[in-house]
């Protein structure tokens, strides 16, 4: 056969290549570097959504010339994809599923770096008349405004994420059987991210929980205000922890073991406090050192270096 | 509307700018599909000729299962892969997982259906009095083959068309296996995904536009080949 | 030299081929005439390879072909041209070139053959010409050359100009009759146009209902066919029952519908039997005069007169009997037919054909 065909055949096969092989310039990153040089992290949406993440991996590189990467799913879905040794570290904010992933065998050496609020957000009229009652006070006064008044609904993430975690418990702490609120008709399962799940709260003009970092991240596209926050239920306490080595030998241990001191050490801790300051006013997340009380956990979490 | 006409304008000062986060996600997009339809391509079309041409009990029910493979949902091509790929899985000491390699292979499988469907749509679509002239003419096994194909040419490039469409503008695969990593595993699909539920609208329409644009750019190519 | 020995072919236990044998010579133009539908078809395809048959085979000068695989020599020593005329989305120059492609030939030589097939079918010139643009006409002289050009020994055709115009048709036949003296190429074909065959064959077999029934000549077939079928097929216009009454002199006479027919036979006295005779054999007299040496002669009244092309028909009742008898038009004008006439036909004993009745 010759003419065109071949010709289209030659193209395809020239621009596999081509396309392949070849990094254009110096504006693409090469493809898939998978050695001793790279970590991945399984993390959260709420911490990648202020890309704190990002300026912390740059800072690592250039102390250990390291490459990081991180994954940002939901929390139940990171903790899934560190039992399948396909992470090395697990950053979350959920205290009782990383005590079962720990005690399961599978995390080894937790330290918390980090604390912020959730938040209860919803419409500045507030139906339900939440503003200035407690955490578990608030979600009782939605279960029972939403009883006569349609206006008022709640939107849940309903996706495993720490977020949802934390909902699911405040719904209990106020006396109520979740599975009862789930299938309310107020209440609303976005089954997506804390982005999505506002937007959606936003288009229905109801409430919802979210995490600090994550509102004031896109706070400026929603007309929602924040109506209960800083309350000791609502906190918020993110931790870091390696992959165990004996349930996956695969692991790149010695990096995994200098990430968890970076994220506790004192250049770290002081970035977390200055950042997001300048836009938030307060920092995106209150650092972890010194913060033991508040956070509930102790000292040695957040501040033993990891042999 | 604002936000399209605002993703418009967004779409043409990303271009002109050749804002290096979108070039890069754009390059990437590029790798990652064109390989994964080469490589289908390769598996796909020779199969489809030996189950065209060959005859074997249960072969109407094969058609009908490659044709039912069409409507995989992209997320579950992406979860089954990233079962494979996963360090527990069968094959993960490729290590591919959370790499551009691994979506090359995610993306191959949930096209390989599609190309080797059209395929044989293409192949079955010939003349009969075609097979009995090559074959009367006293084609080899392997020359009955190589003269269906090229007779059926357009067809083929059709369905490499359909096939390279699939590819580039899933996302189930994509996310489950690449991560949608930044500057790794980010492709304009992934990218779009996150700014949505980010609720930066035009920016994704934006995207969109430029995915668009590429395709449109490889169409008129593909035609312009058929027509020399 | 080609033998078919005993070709049956069943589709779905439907006996489609119903057991033909037969020899061909080197160089001869064998043609298979018959009606639709009635195997032609078929045989030709397992003549050509593309069909096993469900029993029998065929030999190639001794060689038995049926079963070979493809890409055999002597499987490649046969070719075959279809009804519907087939290109390959290509150029006329690839399209001719396919065959010897596929035998490995170098680009050089290619390039010679196609280019002098080209000319021999007329169609110089035309090598870059997408092939799926030419007429029905052009697309099958492609198809000839292009089988052609490989050199095979046996050329089959499947009924090459039914769907052509008249012009293209006698190209094609043109080219047949040419590559069948030039190359000395044994030519098998069918057509459901016997005068096509009169045209083409030096031997002619009548198929039907998947046998050949009758095989010779195609004189013999014209004047000699051998039951009411092949006579009906091959057009013969007047088809008649009778009984033999009497045998004189080498000769039986007939009784049909009231009159008496004089024919060549020994058929025994009592035999119910159908004559056959033609048209064009029967002579119209207005008057009782001379009917040269005509034996046969039978008064009648013209029911019909029907122009066909530059003759007519002319029906003729003689109490039950009808007679067609052919005429030019010339002599329907001088002899001033008109339906009602009282008109005397004549025809020689020779002309008439007595055949067996079948029930």
């Amino acid at each position: 056969m010759n003419g065109s065909f071949r010709m289209c055949i030659i193209v395809l096969v020239l621009g596999t290549i081509l396309l392949v092989g070849g990094a254009l310039a110096e504006k693409v990153e090469s493809l898939g570097e998978h050695n001793a040089d790279r970590l991945l992290i399984a993390t959260t949406t709420s911490l990648d959504a202020t890309n704190l993440l990002d300026l912390l991996e740059e800072k690592f590189k250039e102390q250990t010339g390291v490459t990081v990467e991180h994954v940002a799913v939901g929390t139940g879905q990171a903790l899934e994809i560190a039992k399948n040794c396909d992470a090395d570290i697990v950053m979350v904010h959920d205290r009782a599923a990383e005590d079962k992933f720990i005690d399961e065998g599978y995390g080894k050496d937790r330290r918390v770096f980090g604390y912020n609020y959730f938040l209860l957000v919803g419409p500045e009229q507030d139906p339900a008349h939440v503003t200035g009652l407690n955490g578990t006070a608030a979600f009782k006064a939605i279960k029972q405004a939403a009883a006569t008044d349609p206006r008022v609904v709640f939107v849940s993430r309903g996706d495993n994420s720490g977020t949802h975690s934390r909902e699911k418990l405040l719904w209990k702490k106020a006396g109520y059987d979740y599975a009862e609120v789930n299938a309310s008709a107020w209440y609303r399962e976005a089954g997506a991210g804390m982005g999505q799940t506002l937007t959606m709260t936003q288009e229905l003009q109801g409430y919802t929980l979210t995490d600090s970092a994550s509102w004031a991240t896109y706070e400026s596209n929603l007309s929602l205000v924040p109506l209960v926050g800083n309350d000791e239920n609502f906190l918020n306490v993110y931790a870091v922890m390696r992959v165990n080595e004996e349930k996956c030998p695969d692991v790149n241990t010695d990096i995994a073991k200098r990430w968890i001191n970076f994220m506790i050490s004192d250049e770290v801790q002081d970035i977390l406090s200055t950042y997001g300051v300048e836009k938030n006013g307060v920092p995106y997340f209150n650092p972890g050192r010194g913060s033991a009380d508040v956070m509930g956990v102790t000292v040695e979490e957040t501040s033993d270096k990891v042999a | 509307m604002n936000d399209l006409l605002a993703g418009c304008e967004t779409a043409i000062r990303l271009i002109l700018t050749a804002d290096p986060e979108v070039l890069n996600i754009t390059i990437r997009t590029l790798q990652i599909t064109s390989s994964s339809v080469g490589i289908s391509a390769i598996f796909a079309i020779p199969l489809g000729a030996v189950i065209t041409f060959r005859n074997f009990y249960g072969k109407r029910l094969l058609i009908s299962i490659i044709q039912t493979l069409y409507a995989l949902p992209t997320v579950i091509v992406g979860l089954l892969c990233y079962m494979i790929l996963s360090r527990s899985g069968p094959l993960g000491e490729l290590k591919w997982l959370f790499t551009p390699y691994g979506m090359v292979f995610g993306q191959t499988i949930l096209i390989i259906p599609i190309m080797t469907g059209l395929t044989i749509a293409a192949l079955q679509g010939i003349d009969p009095g075609i097979t009995d002239t090559i074959r009367s003419l006293g084609a080899s096994h392997l020359q009955f083959l190589k003269t269906h194909l090229r007779e059926a040419r357009f067809a083929i490039m059709a369905a490499i068309i359909v096939g390279f469409s699939r590819a580039i503008s899933e996302v189930g695969t994509a996310v489950m296996i690449g991560g949608n990593i930044k500057g790794h595993t980010r492709v304009l699909t992934t990218a779009i995904s996150l700014q949505t539920s980010m609720g930066n609208f035009s920016l994704s329409l934006a995207l969109g536009i430029i995915l668009l644009a590429i395709a449109l750019i490889i169409n008129l190519f593909m035609s312009f080949l058929q027509n020399r | 030299m080609i033998e078919i020995h005993n070709i049956t072919k069943a589709f779905d236990g439907n006996l489609v081929v119903t057991g033909v044998s037969e020899t061909i010579q080197k160089g001869e133009i064998f043609t298979i005439i018959g009606p639709s539908g009635q195997g032609k078809t078929t045989l030709l395809r397992i003549l050509g390879l593309l069909e096993r048959p469900t029993s029998g085979e065929v030999l190639l000068d001794g060689i038995s072909v049926t079963g070979l695989p493809a890409s055999d020599p002597n499987r490649r020593r046969i070719g075959m041209v279809f009804q519907n005329p087939v290109v390959f989305k290509d150029s006329v120059f690839h399209n001719i070139a396919i065959g010897l492609r596929y035998r490995g030939l170098p680009k050089e030589e290619i390039r010679k053959k196609v280019l002098q097939k080209l000319h021999e079918i007329g169609l110089s010139g035309y090598e870059h010409r997408n092939a799926t643009t030419l007429s029905g006409g052009e697309k099958q002289r492609v198809s000839l050359a292009r089988v052609m050009v490989t050199g095979p020994d046996v050329l089959i055709l499947d009924e090459p100009t039914a769907n052509l115009d008249p012009v293209s048709t006698e190209v094609i036949e043109d080219l047949i009759r040419y590559y069948n003296r030039v190359y000395n190429t044994t030519v098998i074909l069918s057509t459901h146009d016997m005068i096509q065959g009169q045209r083409l064959a030096d031997r002619v077999a009548v198929m039907m209902n998947g046998r050949f029934v009758q095989s010779g000549t195609i004189f013999t077939i014209f004047t000699r066919p051998c039951s009411v079928d092949v006579a009906k097929f091959i057009g013969i216009g007047n088809i008649i029952p009778g009984t033999i009454i009497r045998n004189e002199e080498g000769l039986s006479v007939i009784l049909t519908h009231g009159s008496l027919i004089h024919a060549i036979g020994t058929f025994p006295v009592g035999t119910k039997v159908k004559i056959a005779i033609r048209p064009e054999e029967i002579t119209i007299h207005t008057g009782p005069d001379r009917f040269s040496s005509a034996r046969n002669v039978i008064a009648g009244t013209i029911e019909k007169i029907m122009p066909i092309g530059i003759i007519s028909r002319v029906s003729v009742k003689s109490g039950d009997l009808i007679l067609l008898a052919q005429v030019t038009w010339q002599s329907v004008r001088e002899l001033d037919l008109r339906p009602g006439d009282r008109v005397y036909l004549s025809f020689k004993v020779p002309s008439v054909h007595i055949m067996p009745d079948e029930p």
